[in-house]
Formats: structure tokens, sequence, C-alpha cells
């Protein structure tokens, strides 16, 4: 083994010029779910009128999604592939709330003066208004399982099973005792809705239970006045959001308190659920609680490992937060009049579903069959094929593998270096504009006593320039500061004349210049800050 | 006593008959190595001196293709013949005069039929002679005619004088011998029935350049040398006029008429002489291939070249990494060796030119640019495994194991393609491996170009599984900003190392927030830096860790501060050497601990940590210290001035002997035991636990034998000894124990203070006497800096005077 190692060193093997490494957190900050969360391309959409109190994405699964989001007196449809405004209905005062039906056709809106409409999505004609709330709406839900009913809360306190068929409420639920803000229907009971209300509490209401409304099945205290109120999938826990914290409660355990999560700094407004991994999975495995609060940020938690897994900050207060079905799609309102919506690229998914499209057509016209066959024929001297066989073969379970060696590849500056045309080599590096590869072979020709010969034979058109506009931009970078700055002064006296002759290196300097200037001001206040820090650093120590 | 690491490269090796073996010149004796395996299967020890060349005896016959014989030639005089397949020394010829080259041309004569069995064998040998007429030391080297059939120098026969000792060349088949003399080359013919009054015919080829080597071709006369610009002349048709008349060897172009022969200097007798040049430095090595179509030359560049010899076309075998040295062809024409200068030889497949295996010695020092002074050898001892880490030319560390005597495994610090000749821009300034040999720390310098890009590089790597094989870890780059790092030392116990720098600061590194060593870790397992100090802003120039760990000892130019490593605490300060400290040790098990520095009043000193003082110290020049790990006993290797040398006035041994080693007990200052060594400069020193003794007695051998002494020298060559044994070392190491110091008087201890130390009284300073010095003096860093960057004094008063409140209450305590 140690002959092998030596016959390996004996002739010394071609090096690539390396960059320094980069240095690495300690514990890698990336998993694999914020990898996935922050893989979503934000993009801002902008000059809405006020602020967005609830976005609601198409259940509409086919075709292109389409999300709603209230937005002061109107309601606007935004394409959820590129983002665009794909129609707007308006309404008669600001809406808070929206609710599409379950097979997407129907969207109810609730205004603040108390009524609800029904619009279809496709042409946006009014069908139906239903006036009962004497004050502002704040709520109104579909329930998913059910096409015909609608359930509304307001702050009456008042809690309305309504047929929207014939405009009327069914059932009256009276039992808040402070503006009702927020509510869910269940998704396996059709009849089953929760309610959160400023009273801290969140009431669990049946249509079939007979006692007309005056009496909740299960009660809830979340402590705080309630923002938001979320069913979890399995329809058997739900989650409450309210002030700084979002909780989550266990039904079948009558009303059980599961977990606090109180990691918001700031009221915790919206939540809404996530999906993530493949279909099948567990569901706790696959779905994440997300809540966005006014401090900005999005947190996703993971109700099966009850923790944080990831957190993003957006530069303004959220309010709303919705996902489309797919999972692929992530709307955010804020309080000021913008959406941040996020789209995640599912390009490989769909290449994988072509690819096993196209193997499912080969297998279907049997190639792979034959090809099988082809394998198995027995190769025959005196053929072409003969003298490839064995070529392309797989090792078989049980031999003994001899790995090629791995061949080093060769970037086109490590093969000038290897020819010893330094200055070809250097002119190459900077033209690919990666920094570290430049400063990298900047060290090896200055191992080679190089660099400055390098520097002098430049030719002032392109080359030069070249080199200018890399050392204005990365000379004051820490990382390579040590380097550049010394060669960026041992350029500008070498190659004085030259630039003084071209008006564009002159530009280059003029730069140069700023961003120096800049560097030492920032060096500047940090040595203030030090100054300031250090007596108290002393002083702490000493403790 | 185990000895090692020695240079195989100094003189061509040579294949046996069957091409199964390789007959290497590896100092005193002649290592046979394997050509299948590449290890070495058996040495011929006895010679005294370095061995300087050595044939194996051709086989006559295909039967007797399996003779093991060989001719050894020796520094020390004598001229052996041994059976090396047993090996075995047959007979041993006494010529009194150091053979610096030897060749034995009737051994490769086509065997003539004669009736008399027993042919007489002479060799012609370079030797070295003292100048009889003049007084002087001036010795000469003579090239002169030896019968080893009766053992005796014929006389009269002096061939050549040279300056120098000079390489006699032979050709393939025994006709020819010659000898450069600068610039020109004397060849002889040898007569085909040789015998001791035969006058040898001579013909002199001259050249404008020093030549370094040459080569005759196999079955042409065709001659082809070398010379220092790195050019190769070759030489057509030499010698026919004088050496035609002898036999009708040469081929029917002799009637050339004599103006026609260009390119031939003078009036030299040759046809026509040719030059290929493509060496862009010295020549050293040159050699016709077996048919003579091929000539191969390879010099400085590492870079061996075929070139075909009746049309100049070359092939290249690039990248051997190392200047070539010497190339042997084997009988078995698919297999030949390459000597280099790294002390490696290749074993190359011929036609494909591929390097199929290596033997790889110790690897050998070489010129650096001095970065700064650093007490360091480069050379760092894993204690357990027996191995050490050295620095090699191209950017690695070799791992080589001690008691193997073979090359473990070789480390490539900083990825580079070396090329042997450039200029040293990179230099590997340190490598430490930890005690337990699983980690292995390293750091590198690159020079800057004109001020630019000088660069401080720190580099932890680990050790997976087995001894040898590390990988990197963690990079630091600039670990104290650009000053240039004086030390690293890592913890006994546990992943911690510290690094102490020439720019006023040492830091801690830890690994995994120091869990113990033996414990497995996770894969990610960077080094951080945990703490970082600073004394007065003082060079520090030295680092060591107590034993247990609980103390880390770093030296700030001449005093040493004790710190807590884990908490970052000056725990005290020892004053005061008189020169700046440049290497520190904890002594064992006792409370002791030294510390050499350089300078124009160099010093030994032992500490006592009790009392923070002096305990005994003497005025030596120390090269390096080791200290035992269980005892209180530590090895110190001194180098005696030149002045002051210990000459012995007829052992030829200790001419060379600039250096001592002295065994002392730390409490006290007599030295248990000295022994004095060969090119001690650049040495190194350490103690090593006993391996051999583990396995083989167990049971009767006491505590003493299990850790030996190691002592490498400036060649890298080295010897592992039991330091308290009783067996007295030959040589370059000579023992003199308290037993032996009435016999051996002017040796001894009186000698030595006699004539090494007079100035300084050497016996033990009054310790107790001494005072300690406090360790907690805060305000000494609270105004600590220039005055400019010192926080207002307002700010500053209120720490200073609570410094003062603090001092007095733990008074009072």
């Amino acid at each position: 083994m140690a002959q092998t190692e030596q016959t390996t060193t004996a002739i010394s093997t071609t090096f690539k010029v390396k960059p320094k490494l980069q240095s690495k957190p300690r514990n890698p900050s990336k998993t694999l779910e914020s990898k996935y969360w922050s893989s979503f391309k934000s993009t801002r959409i902008e000059n809405l009128v006020s602020s967005i109190p609830s976005i609601e994405f198409s259940p509409k699964s086919t075709g292109r999604g389409v999300f709603a989001a209230a937005n002061s007196a109107s309601l606007t449809f935004f394409s959820a592939q590129d983002f665009s405004t794909v129609s707007t209905i308006s309404c008669s005062d600001v809406v808070t709330s929206c609710s599409f039906r379950s097979d997407g056709a129907l969207i109810a809106a609730a205004d603040l003066t108390g009524q609800i409409r029904v619009f279809t999505t496709k042409s946006r004609t009014p069908l139906r208004r239903l006036r009962s709330h004497t004050r502002p709406v704040r709520f109104v839900q579909y329930p998913s399982l059910d096409k015909l009913h609608l359930v509304s809360g307001g702050d009456d306190a008042i809690v309305k099973y309504w047929d929207v068929g014939a405009e009327a409420v069914l059932h009256n639920f009276q039992g808040h005792k402070d503006y009702v803000r927020c509510g869910d229907c269940s998704p396996v009971d059709a009849g089953t809705f929760l309610t959160g209300s400023y009273d801290h509490t969140v009431k669990l209401w049946d249509v079939k239970a007979d006692n007309n409304g005056k009496k909740p099945v299960l009660e809830v205290n979340h402590g705080k006045p309630v923002e938001d109120v979320m069913f979890l999938p399995s329809g058997l826990m739900f989650a409450t959001a309210g002030g700084n914290s979002v909780k989550l409660w266990d039904l079948t355990g009558g009303g059980r308190l599961v977990h606090s999560m109180e990691s918001h700094n700031k009221t915790v407004t919206s939540l809404c659920l996530g999906v993530i991994g493949k279909e099948g999975g567990e569901e706790a495995s696959q779905y994440r609680i997300l809540s966005v609060g006014l401090d900005g940020y999005m947190k996703v938690f993971d109700y099966a490992k009850m923790k944080i897994t990831h957190s993003m900050r957006f530069p303004a207060p959220l309010i709303s937060i919705a996902i489309s079905p797919d999972g692929n799609t992530r709307a955010i309102g804020t309080s000021n009049g913008s959406i941040f919506a996020g789209k995640r690229k599912v390009k490989k998914d769909d290449d994988d579903m072509e690819q096993d499209a196209e193997y499912g057509v080969l297998k279907g016209l049997g190639n792979g069959e034959e090809a099988q066959r082809r394998l198995q024929r027995v190769v025959r001297p005196g053929s072409f094929r003969y003298f490839q066989r064995g070529q392309g073969e797989k090792a078989k379970e049980g031999d003994y593998l001899v790995a090629r060696g791995k061949k080093v590849k060769l970037a086109e500056h490590d093969k000038l270096l290897k020819k010893f045309r330094h200055k070809e080599a250097l002119v190459a590096v900077l033209g690919k504009k990666d920094p570290e590869n430049v400063v990298a072979v900047m060290e090896e020709l200055v191992a080679r006593r190089k660099l400055i010969k390098c520097v002098m034979n430049l030719e002032v058109e392109g080359e030069l320039g070249l080199l200018m506009g890399f050392l204005h931009k990365y000379a004051t970078v820490p990382r390579h500061s040590r380097l550049l700055m010394g060669l960026t002064r041992k350029v500008l006296e070498l190659r004085a004349d030259d630039i003084r002759a071209s008006e564009g290196l002159k530009l280059c300097v003029r730069n140069l210049k700023r961003s120096v200037d800049e560097e030492i001001r920032i060096q500047q206040s940090l040595q203030e800050m030090q100054g300031i820090i250090s007596p108290l650093l002393r002083i702490a120590s000493r403790r | 006593m185990i000895r090692g690491g020695r240079n195989y490269v100094s003189s061509p090796p040579v294949f046996s008959n069957d091409s199964k073996r390789l007959l290497v010149c590896a100092g005193n004796s002649v290592a046979v190595f394997s050509t299948d395996t590449g290890l070495q299967v058996a040495s011929l020890d006895g010679h005294a001196a370095l061995v300087t060349a050595v044939i194996v005896v051709p086989a006559t016959s295909p039967g007797s293709k399996i003779l093991c014989f060989c001719w050894t030639a020796s520094l020390d005089g004598t001229i052996r013949y041994w059976d090396f397949a047993v090996p075995e020394l047959i007979r041993t010829v006494d010529i009194k005069l150091p053979v610096h080259s030897m060749v034995i041309p009737s051994l490769f004569n086509k065997p003539v039929q004669t009736r008399e069995k027993a042919v007489k064998v002479f060799a012609y040998i370079s030797v070295e002679v003292k100048d009889a007429s003049e007084d002087k030391s001036k010795v000469l080297f003579q090239v002169r005619k030896c019968n080893l059939t009766d053992a005796h120098l014929v006389g009269g026969a002096v061939l050549a004088e040279t300056k120098k000792p000079e390489i006699i060349t032979m050709s393939s088949c025994g006709e020819l011998f010659g000898v450069r003399r600068k610039r020109k080359l004397d060849i002889w013919k040898v007569p085909s029935t040789d015998s001791g009054r035969t006058v040898l015919k001579k013909i002199t080829l001259h050249h404008t350049k020093a030549i370094t080597v040459m080569a005759f071709h196999p079955t042409q006369r065709i001659l082809a040398a070398g010379d220092v610009t790195g050019r190769i002349m070759i030489w057509r048709g030499f010698g026919n006029k004088m050496f035609a008349m002898a036999d009708g060897h040469v081929n029917g172009s002799s009637m050339i008429m004599e103006e026609e022969n260009p390119g031939v200097r003078d009036s030299d007798d040759a046809e026509s002489c040719t030059t290929l040049h493509w060496h862009p430095a010295q020549v050293n090595l040159l050699s016709f291939s077996s048919d003579g179509a091929y000539l191969l030359s390879g010099g400085k560049e590492g870079v061996l070249v075929v070139w075909q010899v009746d049309t100049g076309k070359k092939k290249f075998l690039p990248r051997i990494g190392s200047p070539l040295l010497h190339f042997t062809d084997s009988p078995d024409p698919s297999i030949s060796s390459i000597s280099c200068a790294d002390n490696q030889i290749h074993l190359v497949q011929r036609p494909s030119m591929e390097i199929m295996k290596s033997i790889s010695g110790i690897k050998l020092p070489y010129s650096h640019p001095e970065i700064s002074k650093v007490m360091s050898s480069g050379a760092s001892f894993d204690q357990n495994a027996g191995l050490v880490a050295l620095r090699t030319e191209s950017y690695a560390v070799q791992l080589y194991s001690l008691f193997d005597d073979r090359g473990i495994s070789e480390v490539q610090v900083y990825e580079r393609n070396h090329q042997p000749g450039d200029e040293v821009t990179i230099v590997v300034t340190s490598v430490v491996l930890s005690p337990d040999g699983s980690l292995l720390c390293t750091s590198e310098v690159r020079l800057p170009e004109e001020g630019l890009g000088n660069l401080v590089c720190l580099k932890f790597w680990s050790s997976k599984s087995k001894a040898g094989d590390f990988s990197l870890s963690t990079i630091v780059y600039e670990p104290h900003r650009d000053a240039g790092i004086s030390a690293i030392a890592f913890h006994p116990n546990r992943r911690m190392a510290v690094s102490s720098s020439f720019g006023g600061d040492f830091k801690i590194w830890i690994s995994n927030s120091g869990v113990p060593m033996k414990e497995e870790s996770p894969a990610n397992s960077g080094w951080i830096c945990h703490a970082a100090g600073s004394y007065k802003k003082k060079p520090m120039t030295a680092a060591a860790f107590s034993p247990d760990g609980s103390v880390l000892a770093v030296a700030a130019e001449t005093v040493i501060t004790l710190w807590d490593p884990d908490k970052n605490l000056l725990l005290a300060v020892i004053g005061e050497a008189i020169t700046p400290i440049v290497t520190l040790s904890f002594v064992g098990n006792s409370d002791h601990l030294v510390s050499a520095s350089w300078g124009l009043k160099p010093q030994l000193a032992v500490w006592s940590l009790l009392n923070l003082s002096t305990c005994w110290s003497y005025r030596l020049h120390i090269e390096a210290i080791a200290s035992s790990p269980d005892s209180s006993s530590f090895a110190a290797l001194v180098l005696l001035s030149e002045s002051a040398g210990v000459y012995d006035s007829n052992d030829i041994s200790h001419k060379t002997v600039d250096g001592l080693i002295l065994l002392f007990n730390s409490a006290e200052p007599n030295p248990v035991a000295v022994w004095s060594v060969k090119k001690a400069r650049g040495g190194a020193l350490a103690f090593i636990r006993n391996q051999s003794s583990d396995q083989e007695n167990a049971a009767d051998q006491h505590q003493a034998a299990q850790t030996l002494l190691a002592y490498m020298n400036a060649d890298h060559e080295y010897a592992l000894f039991d330091p308290y044994g009783k067996e007295a070392d030959e040589l370059s190491i000579t023992r003199w124990g308290q037993n032996s110091l009435d016999e051996a008087g002017n040796f001894g201890y009186a000698s030595l203070y006699g004539e090494l130390l007079p100035p300084i009284p050497s016996r033990k300073q009054t310790p107790w006497t001494v005072p300690s010095f406090p360790s907690e003096r805060p305000w000494e860093t609270i105004f600590s800096g220039p005055s400019h960057n010192l926080p207002p004094l307002t700010l500053l008063c209120g720490p200073f005077l609570e410094a003062l409140l603090e001092k007095r209450t733990t008074v009072v305590q």
C-alpha cells in the first residue's frame, strides 16, 4: 500500500492553481429544509393601494393558478406563474377577507360594511349578496367539503352559517365576547369550524349540534387576542396565532395545549400550511406551519419535531400569507401595500417526468428488451463490434473494480501556466471574472517571480484596463486586499505613463481612488468603534 | 542500536545478474533491495567508511546467472569480495588508501579461451593519497591499478593524478575506461590479457567546458560526454589511430582523411565530434542503451531525455521531481534504475519509460532561504510509532519509520508543481507531529516578490486510519497577521495546539472544543482559535505544553511566561535569560523546564517551576533538546565551536566531530552521559518508545530500556540507542559513561569543562534565594502601548486604582 502511494508521488502530478479556501461556518446553516424554503425566488408586487389583509389561492389545481389578494376596496387576481395582474373586482368598501369555493368557480369577499358578496371567478359577475352582519365582517370562508354554505364572523362577535343560494343565515353562533377576526373550517368534517376572537378564545362550532348555536363544542384560551386559526390537515389538531406566539392544540385530547412557539418578536398575524417533501409521507413530515408576523419574519415550524426549521426576514410588517395547493408558489401580504410573491423552480421535477415518459415509451416499443437480447448475442471475431466488446460494460456484483484515476481538469489559465505563458494566463483568468482564481493565479505568479514582469508586459489596450477594472472592484475586499493593494501600487508605479496617456485607464484610476477613499472611511469608523468598545471589554474581562 | 536514514544515491547502484536485486551503496554498507517489491532484503555490513563502488561479477554463461558475487570499494581503504545472496564476506583486499571509484574491466571482457585457470583480476581505482613530497595535508587523487587476486597495488602504475576524486567510467565490454579531468577526458584501452607490467595506451580528448560525465557506446567507438553548461558531446571513432593497431575492432571508417574531422579539437584522436544541446544546466547522467541506439541523459532539471543517437531526435520522461544523478542498466533489458537527488531510486520499465517502483530513502536536507532564527531542524518525531516527519524540497512532508528504515508516506503540504532548480519561493517552515501521532501541523511561508504577495499559512492535518495517512483538516491563512510562526506545540492529550509568532502574540487552537484525542471525532472537525495572548508585545519565540497539559509555557524573547491554556490566564513570568530563547521543553515528570537560547551568549538553562527561578545553566550552544516523557532526564545536542573543538590527533573518526549529546538529570547539572557526534549542526534529538523490546522480551527488561534516544544528524542519518544501556557504540557515536571516566581521561568531564566552558562557573546557582516574580501586574497592561492609543486618563484611572485595590485585598487574604 505504502509502495503504491510512493509510486504515485514519485512522478509529481500536475497540480491546479487553487484559490484559497473560504471559511465555512462550523455548523452548516443551510439545512436541506432551509434550502427548500429559500429556493422560493421572491419578487415584490408593488403599488397596491393599501395593506393586504387576505390572500387566497385558487384551489383549482388544473390549469394556471391564480391567487386573489384583498386590497382596499378591490379584490385583485394575480397569476401564480408570473405574478401579473389578471383581473380586479371592485367592491363598495374595504375588503377584509376572501375565500374560494372548493372548485375555484366562486369567490366570497367580505367587507367593512358588513356584507359578503359572492362572485364568479371567471366573469367576475356578482351572484349573491349576504347581508346580516351589523358590523364589519372580518372573516369569511367556504368549507372545504361543502359548496353550498359559508361561514363568516365579524366585529359584532357573531359567527354566522349561511346558505349561499338562499342568501339566508342558517345558524347564528353567539358565544364570543369580542370581535371575531379569524376562523377555519375542518378539512374532514363539513359542518365543523373554528373561530378565533379578540376575547382570547378559540371556539369550535358544529352545525350538527342541536344546541342552536348557543354553546361551542370546544373552547380554548389562547391568552392573547387571536389573529389567526388553522386546522392541520388531519383535522385533529389546530394552530392558533395571537400575540407573539403560535400555539398548537390537540382536538382529540379535548383541547389540550401541545406546544407553544414563541419566536416572533411582534404579533403573529397569519398562519398557513406549507408542503415539503413528497406525497404519501407521514402527515407531519410533509407539512409545515408557516407563520408571519408584524416583525417582518416568516417562520417555518416543523410540528413533528416541534422546532423552527427556517426563518426569513422581509423588509415590511407582514399580515397575510398563502401557499398554492401544489406548494410551489408563496404569496405574503404586507401592511404597506406590497406583496412578496415567490415561486420555486420545479424544472427538475418536470424533467424527471419527461424522462419517465420517454422511458415508458421505450418500454412500450420493446426497445429495452431488444437491447438486452443484443447484449447476450455472442460477438464473433471479424466484426467491428468485436473490437469494441466489453467497453461499455458495467461492473458486475463482486467484480473487483479498478477505478480510473481522476483526471485533473485544467482550466485555461492552468494550461497556459504549464506552458510558462504567464501573461496570457493572467489575462485569461482576468477574463473569467472569478476573483478567487485571479488571486490564486497572481499568487502562483508571485511564487514564480513573474508577476511584476507580467504587469510590465500587459498591453495598454484592453489587458491593462482589465487588470485595473479588477483591482478597482476587488482591491478593497479584505480577503485579497493585502496582495491587491500592494499590486495596485505597483501597477500605478510601473505603468504611470500608459495610464496617463489613456482616457479609459484614467477613469479606472478615478474609480479606484473612490473605492479606496470609501474603504478608508469605513476603516476609520471601525476604528472609532473599536476605540469605544475596547475599554469596555477590558473592564468586562477584569470582572 | 538501530541505524538508518542513509544516503542511497551517493554512488550508482548495480543490478544483480538476474535483475531481481539492486545493490545500493548506503553509507558504510551495501543495501540489497528486491526489484519486485522495492523493499530491502539484505545488507552487506563490514566497511568502516562510506562505500563508494560496488561491482557485481557478471555471469559468463546463462547458467551462472544465479551467482551473486560482488566487489565493493570503500573510503576505509579496503576492497571486499562478497556473496550477497547469503550475505557473506569472502575476502578483503586492504590497500590502505581511500578508494573513491573502482572499475574491474577484466570481469567484463569476453572470456578468452585460455588454459590458465586463474586469470588475475585487475582493478583500476581512484584513490586518495597524501602528498608525500610536501608536508602539508594536501591530498591528491590518483588513478591506479590494483591486483585484486594477489591483493596489492601495482607499483609505479599511476595512470593519472587529479585534484578532485574522479569517477572512472568503463565501457560495457570492459575494453576501455576513462576519467574526466576538468576539460579533458583521458581514455585508456585495456589489453585483452592484462598483467601487472602492461603499459596502457592512452588518448586525451579536449573540450572547452568542464566535463561532468561520460559514457561509452557499447559496440561502436562512440563516446558521449556532458558538460556543466548542459551540452552533450559525442565523439565518433575516437582513438582509431592509437588503438587501431591493437585489434581490428574498429569499423572501416578509419580511412577518412585527417583534415575532415569536423568538430574535433586540436589534434585529438577522433573522427568527428557533434554536440547535442537540450539541457539548460549541468548534465549529471549519460548512458547508452544496451544496443547503442539510444542515449539517455539527465540533469538538474529532473527530466530524463532519450536521444536517438543517429538522428538526434529526443523523447522525454518529465516530472521526476528531483535532479537526476545516476542511471543504471540491468542485464534484463526491461528494467533500469534512476537515482534522484532526493534519495529516491526509481525503477523504470524500459521501453515504455514508466516508473514501476520507487525505493525511497530518507529525504535529504535541502537548502532554503532562512526565514528567521528558528531552532527547528524541520524534523518532528512520533514517540510511540517511531516515525519522523521531515520536510522535502517539493513542499511535502515525508513520514519515515525509524525502526523499519523506510518511508511510510508523503503528505503534500502545498500543492504546487515543484521544479528542481527553481528559485525557492515557498518554504515549509515547521512540521510538528502531535504526541500520539494522529495530528500534524505544518506552517508554510510564501516569500514575496518585491514586497508583494507574502503569506503565512498554518495547516492542521489529521490521520484517519493508519499512521502516516494524513488528510488536511484546516487551513489558517495569516494566523498571526503577517508575522512568521516561531513555534508550534501540541497539547499532550487533547486536541489543542499553540502557535507562537514573532509578531508578539501566541494563539491557542482547538478542535472539537478540546475533547480527548482518542475519541472518534466527527468528519468535519475544524480547528478554531480558542484564545490569543501576548506579553508586553514581545516576540514570542518558543512554546511548550507541560506533560499533563495544564500549563503552557511561551517564551517572550528572554523571559518565559506560563499560562493556563484553558482560561488563558497568565500564571507566572520567569526571567530572565541573557539572549532570546529559541526552544523550551518541560522535563518529563519533574517540575523543571529547560530552555535554550542562541546568540552571542548562548545558554542552556533549567528552570524550576516550584519557585520560578533558575536551577542551573550552562553557556552552551544548543542545537536540539529532547526530554524523556516518563523520567526526569533530558538530552541536549551541543554544538562545539571550531576553536574549542575536541580534536583527537590520531583517530580518524574524530576529525569531523562537531557536537556532543549530553544526557542530564534535570535536578543536577552534571551530565549523566556524553556522546560525541558528527555533523551536529542541523541535527535533531528525540526520545522514542522502544517497539522491538515491547514485543520480544517484555518480561525481563527494565524501565529505562523502553525509551531509546534518537539522534539524527545534518545529513538525516540517524541512530537509535538506549541512553542508559552499557553498550559502547562505535564510530560517530561514542559513549563515555561515568564508568569509563577514568580510562578516557582527556575525553571526560574534566576536558569538557576545561576546554569548552572556561568562562562560566558551571556550578549550581543558589536557587532558593532568587526571588520569584509576582504574576499579576495589571497596571502594566493598562498602560501598555503608545500614548496616542491609550484611552483618556480619566477612563484609565478607574481600572488602575481598581487593580491596586485588588492587589491589596489579595495580600491581606
